[in-house]
């Protein structure tokens, strides 16, 4: 009986890993081989190993393509992703708070708005002209802040069901202990959002790091490039070098990857630690 | 009950956000930026280019030779993603008044739906477009105004074959379409491919079609004008023909086996390691395929889409995209931007773009000339030019294109649809891309 259950458990789990090696690192094996062929082998497009393993090559040509566009799109990412992941927690934490703790009659009406900015698909080129009237167009902090309208709701939703389930008892000990309202929120609320925090940034780095369209129409021109922008550099209609697009594949999906790694952690230490009894 | 704030909440958000938008940082150029010859007093412009390597090639060529004339402009090139991301970007740039000094666009069809007489500065009496071949012009004009200077070279459109399985097997190069069918029977007799088609790039099912245009006005010289005035169809003779060639090649099963997944790149390898004899495309390919491999470039030939009858055989050949100034480039822009564009219509400016990349065909100057030693597609498709025995292709005689061609194309030759539903699908998008641009007739 015993034995048997072991030996279920045992397939199941076998299983599993059998499904996300097909997946996830079969994917990931082609992108990789792929990016160490060279152009002709490449665009026949097969899955298998390199006969001439050229990945260090095709990696410097990718890196120098375009006059080292690619160094500059990863610092216009990172100042992209850091920067506007950094006001969506702040501010969609506070709205969240706001929204759950202080009941009011405009409640309904910035819920509705909320959820507007979910349903509702933002059209490019009225948003351009509001850009230029208000003179942010093509700049990064124009962007940043299309980043972080268009990620908002998703944010304000997901923490405010989070706040909901901390006690008010915290909020009411802490006025009673002579916590103003800053205090209350940055000292006593804010620690205690850590795990939904981890989510947000993990969720909104990965899309606004591998967003296209945003920066594609709001911040266009060479110097202002993103990452995702420079996959367009290895691909036309006629003649599509597969090695470098693959190469600049690999080479940008990395810092995600990585992210992703470090956060995992994160995402369960912050589920254990971060868990409140009401 | 709590009591926060408002006020001061309110405060702290709006300074963290003023902080950014202020600070508006951006990343400068980093790379070397070639010489910078910016010298005073000069005029500097931008050229917004598509960023395909060929593209890329042919316009730092081009401007690296004309800021070496030193005219007292410099220009700078932009570049922009190809593909429908890459035509919505310019559509968003025009409406939004961003748009580059200079831009680099598809002529004909692709051109009109710009809507130039809005957004473009209007050429027609400039003294530099008398270089300008009048086929060119016509694929630029809109409203009876010229829009553009061409930008490389025009392309054919037709068969791709590999000679070496022509000689080995005794084949001819046909001149009617029967021809065509029975030289298939042998080929695939001889256990190769003897059509690829390559429907994992969707544009590339469009070639039986496409390239069938020139027999089309062969049969019948004013089609485009009726096709355009909603008197004729592709359901009806003699434009369905291109559809039922498609459909032909596939249920007479002569298409290679991954045709469904296979992408362009991989059908030109097949032409040139002979796993597949024929390949209906355009010559813009060529470069792609003579990096393939060393003998590619002599051993790739090309013929015309043969019709029903030999006597009118001839090409289908596409013009190249053009250079075009939006109406928002003023002043001593707009002077700088038309010297740049006078440079760009003589022999010498072609000569500087031959050097940068193998030229896949004619060039639309007078005067100009293309290099020896080119590769054997190209050369043959210089003959039909010679000869005279060339038709632009529908889309720049009418301004009517379907968006859906490329899937119903897909349709038809992998069997789903039939040449007959297929064809009268696609009237069904013309018709609403006709009412859209507002013909009249329909």
């Amino acid at each position: 009986m015993n034995a048997m259950r072991r030996s279920s458990r045992w397939l199941i789990g076998s299983a599993g890993i059998a499904f996300t090696t097909v997946f996830f690192l079969v994917p990931f094996a082609f992108i990789f081989t792929m990016a160490a062929k060279d152009v002709n082998e490449a665009s026949m497009l097969n899955f298998s190993w390199p006969a001439h393993f050229q990945l260090l090559e095709n990696i410097v040509a990718v890196f120098q393509a375009h006059d080292y566009m690619l160094i500059i799109a990863f610092i216009n990412s990172s100042i992209l992703t850091l920067a506007s992941v950094t006001l969506l927690v702040l501010l969609g934490s506070m709205i969240a708070f706001v929204l759950d703790r202080r009941k009011s009659r405009l409640n309904p009406l910035i819920n509705t708005l909320v959820l507007a900015g979910l349903i509702i698909p933002p059209a490019v080129v009225p948003t351009i002209w509001v850009m230029q009237s208000v003179g942010i167009f093509k700049t990064m902090g124009g962007l940043i802040l299309i980043e972080v309208a268009f990620g908002l709701s998703f944010t304000v939703l997901t923490m405010r069901a989070f706040i909901a389930s901390i006690p008010r008892e915290i909020d009411e000990a802490a006025i009673v202990d002579g916590a103003g309202p800053l205090r209350l929120f940055f000292q006593v609320i804010f620690p205690l959002l850590r795990s939904v925090v981890v989510t947000i940034v993990v969720v909104q780095s990965i899309s606004v790091f591998n967003d296209f369209q945003n920066p594609l129409y709001f911040l266009p021109g060479d110097a202002n490039a993103t990452v995702q922008l420079t996959l367009f550099n290895f691909q036309s209609q006629y003649n599509t070098s597969y090695n470098l697009l693959f190469t600049n594949i690999l080479v940008i999906t990395i810092p995600m990857l990585v992210m992703y790694i470090l956060f995992q952690r994160q995402i369960v230490a912050g589920m254990t630690s971060g868990a409140v009894k009401g | 009950m709590i009591r926060t704030h408002r006020p001061v909440i309110g405060l702290i958000a709006g300074m963290a956000v003023a902080g950014v938008a202020v600070s508006g940082c951006s990343a400068g150029s980093l790379g070397s930026n070639s010489g910078d010859p910016t010298s005073k007093g000069s005029v500097t412009i931008s050229f917004l280019v598509d960023n395909s390597d060929s593209s890329m090639k042919l316009a730092n060529a081009a401007v690296d030779a004309f800021n070496a004339t030193n005219q007292g402009v410099v220009v700078k090139i932009d570049s922009r993603p190809g593909g429908t991301d890459g035509d919505n970007l310019v559509k968003t740039k025009l409406a939004t008044g961003d748009m580059n000094d200079l831009l680099m666009y598809n002529s004909g069809s692709l051109m009109a739906a710009l809507d130039p007489a809005k957004n473009l500065v209007p050429l027609t009496t400039e003294p530099f477009m008398g270089n300008v071949e009048d086929t060119f012009k016509t694929t630029v004009t809109s409203g009876g105004q010229v829009y553009g200077v061409p930008f490389g070279q025009a392309q054919g459109g037709g068969v791709l074959y590999n000679k070496k399985i022509f000689a080995k097997l005794g084949l001819s190069v046909p001149k009617t379409w029967s021809e065509f069918m029975s030289n298939n029977a042998k080929i695939k007799a001889a256990g190769i491919d003897p059509v690829i088609q390559t429907y994992g790039d969707t544009w590339s099912s469009q070639l039986f079609v496409l390239a069938d245009f020139h027999n089309v006005i062969a049969a019948q010289p004013d089609w485009a004008d009726k096709y355009t005035a909603n008197q004729a169809k592709y359901a009806d003779d003699p434009a369905i023909k291109g559809f039922q060639r498609l459909q032909q090649v596939h249920d007479a099963g002569y298409l290679n086996k991954d045709f469904a997944s296979a992408k362009n790149s991989q059908g030109l390898q097949m032409l040139v390691k002979g796993t597949g004899a024929q390949y209906p495309m355009l010559t813009g390919v060529v470069p792609a395929y003579v990096a393939m491999s060393d003998t590619a470039a002599k051993d790739i030939g090309l013929f015309a889409q043969p019709g029903d009858d030999a006597s009118t055989y001839g090409l289908t050949a596409w013009s190249p995209a053009g250079i075009y100034v939006p109406t928002t480039t003023t002043g001593e822009k707009l002077a700088a931007a038309k010297k740049f564009l006078a440079w760009m219509a003589t022999p010498e400016a072609c000569d500087a773009q031959s050097k940068a990349v193998s030229p896949s065909g004619p060039y639309m100057i007078k005067g100009s000339k293309l290099p020896d030693g080119l590769p054997t597609a190209v050369s043959d498709m210089e003959q039909f030019f010679a000869d005279g025995n060339v038709s632009p292709a529908l889309e720049f005689l009418s301004p009517l294109k379907g968006p859906n061609l490329e899937k119903i194309t897909v349709e038809v030759g992998s069997g789903i649809t039939s040449a007959a539903d297929g064809a009268k699908r696609y009237d069904e998008d013309v018709k609403k891309q006709a009412q859209q641009l507002g013909l009249d007739g329909w």
